[in-house]
């Protein structure tokens, strides 16, 4: 589980992992400035992806995606046990991660809160 | 672009997934995700490329007409038509009261039809944009015989 937060002040996009995940993950925050995120989408089907290679974290299929992934040259930071809970966030180029892609309490808040923090 | 739209006029924004997406355009998730950054990001897209090839020709065509009754039923019969038809409608209801940038879309399409009412030399455009929606509407709530699935 991740909690996702927006720092206006400091125009950053914080993803904060609780409990083991921290340890799953190899990572327990990424942070990413807001100018660097593209958009956040719900989106429970993309557990059912191939994750690719891992570079750093655990993966049980089923279980727990967590830490980097390289997939087709993009780096993806995973941290997700209940598809159904799965946000993605996009990043631009220039950005550590092509995407994020973490399980949060309330997708549709999460996603309400990243896309009302950028710009079109 | 126009199969995303066809879906979101089909199943709403809510009720289409990016499973549905990737499907309706063949495009692969990691593609959609690089091309458009976000499902609502699409969806805005849909929705303007909706307006520029379905919603302002089709009122430029109405308020090119000589006449109000003229302009009129040609707007029943034509507004929020096309391969996405019901595309506008729905998104004034289900997504305009929570993203203004939706809200605007919709606004930018119901001035253009109450405009086009205006250079067709109708009496009071606003309330005949206002009916010509509700007959819209009723038109959109009857059954269809062929489903989609």
């Amino acid at each position: 589980m991740a909690n996702v937060d927006v720092d206006r002040t400091r125009g950053m996009l914080t993803v904060q992992l609780t409990g083991l995940d921290r340890l799953w993950a190899l990572k327990s925050r990424v942070e990413v400035p807001l100018t660097q995120v593209r958009g956040a989408t719900h989106d429970p089907g993309i557990a059912h992806e191939h994750k690719g290679a891992k570079v750093g974290g655990t993966h049980m299929p089923g279980v727990i995606t967590a830490g980097r992934f390289r997939r087709h040259g993009d780096m993806i930071f995973w941290a997700v046990r209940k598809p159904a809970n799965a946000v993605v966030v996009e990043l631009t180029d220039g950005a550590p991660f092509r995407r994020l892609v973490v399980e949060t309490d309330d997708p549709r808040a999460t996603v309400a809160l990243v896309e009302g923090a950028i710009p079109n | 672009m126009s199969a995303a739209a066809a879906l979101f006029a089909a199943s709403g924004y809510e009720g289409t997934s990016i499973d549905d997406l990737t499907v309706a355009t063949g495009m692969h998730r990691g593609s959609l995700y690089n091309v458009f950054g976000s499902k609502r990001s699409l969806y805005l897209r849909a929705l303007r490329a909706h307006l520029d090839h379905e919603i302002l020709p089709s009122t430029a065509a109405i308020g090119s007409l000589p006449d109000a009754e003229q302009a009129r039923s040609a707007a029943v019969a034509a507004f929020d038509n096309g391969p996405a038809a019901g595309f506008l409608l729905l998104a004034a209801v289900e997504r305009a009261p929570k993203d203004p940038d939706v809200a605007d879309l919709v606004a930018e399409a119901f001035t253009a039809l109450e405009d086009a009412l205006r250079s067709a030399r109708a009496a009071d455009p606003p309330h005949e944009a206002a009916t010509v929606l509700g007959n819209r509407l009723r038109l959109r709530a009857r059954p269809t015989t062929s489903q989609e699935e």
